[in-house]
């Protein structure tokens, strides 16, 4: 954690699909305070995420899941929550088939 | 003297292969999967002068992460993703449109050598002018007054087929599912519908247009493979005829124009049955000056093939005698080197193949 700022370090974990629009890695941190900025660092980071994530309207893709935790994004009330150290934020699609 | 260089491009379900050969097209190696786990829909290459070096642009999807055009410069080994890849503004042309597949992507003009096109599903027109790192809708199509009627098929919604005329770089043709020929004089800025002498004349969408080919020697012949048939027009798109005799059903998606001025595309069996035609591999032949299509097959396995070929999966190359190439639905790749008289398969089973596409070194 970074006392001064109130930042706190989260785990990210992205598909390998995506590797090569985060640095060429898959599992990486970054820092926030809230759940809603680490978002945003994500995507300002990594603005070719943003291009996969997320439609033209702006809108998280349909088979796109984001979870906080053991929480889908979707499923919570507000984004501002504030991180605790060792947070994960993780990319997953919602795709089947075989 | 050394023999020149062809590569092939077999886009498929999940990454691209390239295959490389001489002239002689007698060995062939292969290099990929490349982009593996992309879903490879249309494929270009293109001789950069400014680097010497060729440029592949390929039309990467994923069903959870959408579309993106890579862009690679060392035949397939790294690629960059296009962070301005073609994407409608907001809700564009309304009904929430969205890119969803990358369909088509044509290198443009040879006077103009940073210039691609890209056809995309909802249908567009993108148009880049820095060699694929930034592209923009071409609105005067988007704009076209019959727009609203275009109409989305269950199977897709896209703009299929880009033709540039070799004499006249501000004239093109593009095709589009559900929504017809559409020809441009004026390098995009207006479009005219070409629905002459369909089975839809009268009206300016003809929903059934589903691949288009040019006679690379007279810019002005094209041919158009429909629901009902394939047709041909002699006059640039102005009017249309029935160009159909001799294939055993009007059922098909593919077609082709070598530079002699032979024509191939693919029947199938039918619209509900999308198979090959008897459930066998056969291409059809029309020569330029031929009265009739024929069927084509020797070399071709035997065996079964209840398998499709998309309509982006055929392809010519530009050697003497012409090369011809197709992959089918079962991830079989084959060719033939003397204008299709004889047929052999490529080396190896890929997925099912959505693209094939040639380039030839240089003279």
């Amino acid at each position: 954690m970074d006392a001064s700022s109130g930042n706190v370090s989260i785990k990210v974990c992205v598909p390998s699909l995506l590797r090569d629009c985060a640095g060429n890695q898959t599992h990486f941190s970054l820092e926030a305070c809230t759940l809603d900025e680490a978002i945003q660092v994500l995507l300002e980071t990594y603005p070719l995420l943003r291009f996969h994530l997320y439609d033209e309207a702006d809108r998280l893709r349909q088979h796109v899941l984001m979870y906080y935790n053991d929480q889908n994004i979707s499923w919570l009330e507000r984004l501002d929550v504030p991180l605790r150290p060792g947070d994960e934020l993780r990319v997953l699609q919602n795709v089947s088939g075989g | 003297m050394a023999l020149r260089q062809i590569v092939v491009f077999a886009g498929t379900a999940k990454g691209a292969c390239l295959f490389h050969s001489d002239e002689s097209r007698r060995e062939w190696g292969m290099a990929g999967p490349h982009l593996s786990g992309w879903e490879v829909y249309s494929l270009a290459a293109v001789l950069r002068p400014e680097t010497g070096r060729v440029r592949l642009l390929a039309g990467t999807s994923h069903m959870a992460y959408g579309p993106s055009i890579r862009v690679s410069d060392d035949w397939g080994d790294t690629w960059h993703q296009m962070l301005a890849s073609p994407r409608y503004a907001g809700d564009a042309y309304g009904q929430g449109s969205s890119v969803k597949r990358i369909w088509q992507i044509v290198p443009g003009h040879p006077s103009e050598p940073d210039t691609f096109y890209a056809g995309v599903e909802d249908a567009g027109l993108f148009a880049s002018r820095d060699g694929g790192t930034t592209w923009h809708l071409v609105e005067g199509l988007s704009d076209h007054c019959s727009r609203r009627e275009w109409l989305a098929g269950k199977s897709g919604f896209g703009l299929h087929s880009i033709l540039i005329d070799p004499a006249d770089r501000r004239r093109l043709w593009v095709g589009v599912q559900g929504g017809g020929v559409f020809r441009t004089v004026d390098g995009g800025d207006s479009w005219v519908a070409c629905a002459a002498g369909l089975p839809a004349a009268g009206s300016t969408v003809d929903r059934c247009v589903l691949k288009l080919a040019l006679d690379p020697r007279h810019p002005g012949v094209l041919y158009l493979r429909h629901r009902q048939g394939v047709f041909r027009s002699t006059d640039g798109g102005e009017s249309w005829t029935v160009f159909g005799q001799g294939l055993p059903g009007a059922f098909g998606f593919p077609l082709c124009v070598t530079h002699a001025g032979d024509a191939f595309t693919v029947p199938l069996e039918s619209e509900g049955e999308r198979y090959m035609t008897d459930g066998r591999l056969c291409l059809y032949r029309r020569r330029e000056d031929g009265a009739a299509w024929e069927p084509l097959g020797r070399g071709l396995p035997e065996y079964p093939s209840y398998v499709s070929v998309l309509r982006d999966s055929l392809a010519v190359d530009t050697l003497d005698p012409p090369g011809v190439y197709f992959g089918t639905t079962a991830g079989e790749l084959f060719f033939s080197a003397d204008a299709g008289e004889t047929w052999q398969a490529l080396p190896g089973k890929l997925p099912r193949i959505t693209t094939v596409k040639t380039w030839v070194e240089s003279k």
